[in-house]
């Protein structure tokens, strides 16, 4: 078990281009379950495989229990990795194929063989250790592929969106699986996705990439409450927060024809930044939505209602020219239909206000 | 009513009908495909049968008027003719020898070709042209450009070494076929083996890796597991061509000295039409018919179920 540093740590494919992962730098404690997330092309499976060895480190370092990984290769790292499409060897067994890793440590073959039965036991295998992959399920295969690399007993585990190819239900059921499995091992693990409620719910701390750039690295829940810019307010939170650029107004901000008062805090951070006009976020479960006909709050229109049960999502237009579009959510039940004038007035007092101009936090 | 009176019509499968005249239709529409049929009996199956009836007659056209039925006489004369096993162990010699040889090469070419190096593209070319060259002008420019005692190349070569004026191929006739053979077979197998390295999935390669294994580790349990069929095919396609062998042998040594170098094909060639001798040669053919089917055989066998299988997930 070690802790994982990237320091500066950069990867220019082509000469000239644009790094794919730009001066990443992340500090992983040891035994912590780190997620990367980011939109495609982000450069998540980069950072990845620069920490596995299966790409050059272009720039700064890569430690793993501070040790210097530049130039060590992928064997003598003390990692496993878990791959997207499990990258099983195709003409072994699954016992095999879980043993291979301590094969090629020089591991006895009864240790070998103890091992694997243990995690085979662990992971409801043990029944289909002589078959060769082609002949499992697909939530088998990432079984298999989990235990392959946890036979080993590594530094470090590295996962590439391995529940990516499992259908939805498989996917939350396997997540809790890697999650508990993880804090039980306590193996320092990066585990890659891009699916925001995976990052959400498994990580200790997330760090989100865009363009090869790390945009906040932090808790989930500080990611959610205080997102470091409009990127990352936007990425985080199903649906997305809504995300209007006002202008700034005396008591708070203009919202099409009516005006939306800011709580004095705000206001004062507005001004001390000197914007005339903010970014401004509120996330759908910030409104309380009032009938049309009390005056107060932003007027809207209804365009689609999501019942989901326990709460529903209107998905609404503003009254203000322009037909911004805004996510509200409100319980469920909530008796709302399609072209339904609402009043809208956000709830909380910490909204987001982001610097139109950088996106950073105000 | 009529709702639930059609359903269980629509969920029995539909059989094919066997009604009366169906059997016609089939034939119907199988007739145009008769004279092909029928072309391809008489240009494969019809030579066969003669030759069968031919090897059970003694017929040397030097003795006309000699023809007549003597059974298996021939086949009897076959399996006692000592020669003839010379002959059928120099085949199998230079099959295998050539296959493995032309294998093992074309394995390190092909892994020397996987890996990106300045001018690759120019080095395959030039490792593919021996293939695209006749049989017999390859084996010409062996006899006469590389082998020949007086101006050869290789002796050329050797001559610093103490080499004197070997006549290589009156002193290792098997071999020296063996050698332009390797070197016609190797970009074929070369180019099989290639096909397969490049199909390796990049991600169980990267996989071996994090799990600890060396370069060589790699190879041994991964690629060579996944090139077996690859393997495998090319040693039967290679079988199949290199045991019917005629024109290197031919051009070079006349499967001289005696009989030192001919295989199989050569040999009833030089029975039938050197020495004349049709119900001999005949029978010889019809046995080694019958073995190359049983080889044929298994060896077809082996590659339907290496690629019926199916290895990727
Ligand atoms: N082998 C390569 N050669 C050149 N550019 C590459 C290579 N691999 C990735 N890239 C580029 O690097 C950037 C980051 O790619 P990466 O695969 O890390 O993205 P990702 O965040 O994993 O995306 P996804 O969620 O789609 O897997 C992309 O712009 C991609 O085009
Ligand atoms: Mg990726």
């Amino acid at each position: 078990m070690a802790e994982v540093e990237f320091d500066q740590a950069s990867r220019i494919y082509t000469a000239g281009a644009k790094p794919a992962v730009n001066r990443l730098d992340l500090e992983i404690a040891d035994g912590e379950f780190v997620v990367l997330v980011g939109p495609s092309g982000s450069g998540k499976s980069t950072a990845l495989r620069m920490l596995a060895g299966l790409e050059e480190i272009d720039g700064g370092q890569i430690r793993i229990g501070g040790r210097n990984m530049v130039g060590v290769p992928s064997r003598d790292r003390d990692i496993a990795m878990v791959f997207q499409n499990y990258a099983l060897y195709p003409n072994k067994t699954v016992g095999e194929n879980m043993a291979f890793p301590l094969k090629m440590r020089g591991v006895p073959k009864e240790e070998r063989a103890t091992k694997v039965k243990a995690a085979a036991e662990i992971l409801g295998l043990s029944e289909y250790l002589d078959r060769k992959p082609r002949a499992l399920s697909g939530g088998q295969r990432q079984r298999v592929a989990m235990g392959r690399a946890i036979v080993r007993e590594p530094q470090v585990f590295l996962m590439d969106e391995p529940l990516s190819n499992l259908d939805a239900k498989m996917r939350v059921s396997t997540r809790t699986e890697i999650a508990a499995m993880q804090r039980r091992l306590g193996v320092t693990t990066v585990y890659v996705t891009h699916d925001q409620v995976e990052a959400m719910t498994m990580g200790d701390r997330v760090a989100l990439l865009k363009d090869g750039e790390l945009q906040q690295f932090a808790t989930p829940a500080e990611l959610y409450d205080k997102p470091a810019n409009a990127f990352v307010a936007g990425f985080i939170g199903s649906p997305a927060m809504n995300l209007f650029t006002l202008p700034v107004s005396e008591e708070g901000v203009r919202m099409g024809s009516s005006e939306l008062a800011l709580p004095r805090s705000l206001r004062s951070r507005i001004t001390e930044a000197g914007l005339s006009t903010v970014q401004l976020g509120i996330r759908p479960e910030q409104w309380t939505v009032g009938s049309n006909g009390d005056g107060a709050g932003v007027k809207a229109q209804v365009d689609v209602v999501e019942e989901l049960g326990s709460d529903a999502f209107l998905y609404a237009h503003l009254d203000d020219g322009e037909q911004t579009p805004v996510v509200v959510r409100t319980g469920g039940r909530s008796g709302a239909r399609r072209g339904d004038q609402i009043a809208l007035t956000p709830t909380s007092e910490d909204l987001h206000l982001f610097d139109p101009s950088t996106g950073e936090r105000v | 009513m009529t709702v639930t009176a059609e359903r269980p019509a629509e969920l029995t499968p539909r059989r094919p009908d066997r009604g009366p005249g169906s059997r016609a239709d089939g034939w119907v529409r199988r007739a145009p495909l008769l004279p092909a049929l029928v072309f391809t009996i008489i240009v494969t199956q019809l030579p066969f049968l003669f030759t069968i009836y031919y090897s059970l007659q003694s017929w040397n056209l030097v003795r006309p008027g000699s023809r007549q039925f003597v059974g298996i006489d021939n086949y009897i004369l076959v399996f006692t003719d000592s020669q003839f096993r010379q002959v059928a162990l120099n085949t199998v010699l230079l099959t295998a020898g050539s296959v493995l040889f032309s294998l093992i090469l074309g394995l390190l070419f092909a892994l020397l070709l996987d890996r990106a190096f300045l001018g690759r593209g120019f080095i395959r070319t030039l490792l593919i042209t021996p293939f695209l060259i006749t049989p017999v002008a390859a084996a010409l420019l062996w006899k006469t450009v590389l082998f020949d005692p007086t101006y050869g190349l290789i002796n050329f070569v050797l001559s610093p070494f103490g080499v004197g004026a070997t006549d290589w191929i009156s002193t290792f006739p098997l071999t020296s076929v063996m050698v332009a053979l390797v070197w016609q077979w190797t970009p074929f197998m070369m180019l099989l083996i290639l096909a397969g390295l490049q199909s390796q999935p990049h991600d169980v390669l990267e996989a071996a890796r994090v799990d600890g294994a060396t370069s060589w580790g790699v190879f041994r349990e991964v690629t060579i597991p996944h090139l077996r069929r690859f393997i495998e095919l090319g040693i039967v396609l290679g079988a199949i061509y290199l045991i019917n062998t005629f024109d290197a042998i031919y051009m070079m040594t006349q499967g001289g000295p005696g009989t030192a170098s001919a295989n199989l094909p050569f040999y009833i060639y030089q029975r039938a039409f050197l020495g004349f001798d049709i119900g001999q040669s005949a029978a010889m053919g019809v046995v080694v018919v019958v073995a190359t089917i049983i080889v044929a055989t298994f060896a077809l066998r082996l590659i339907f179920r290496s690629f019926s299988g199916g290895e990727e997930t």
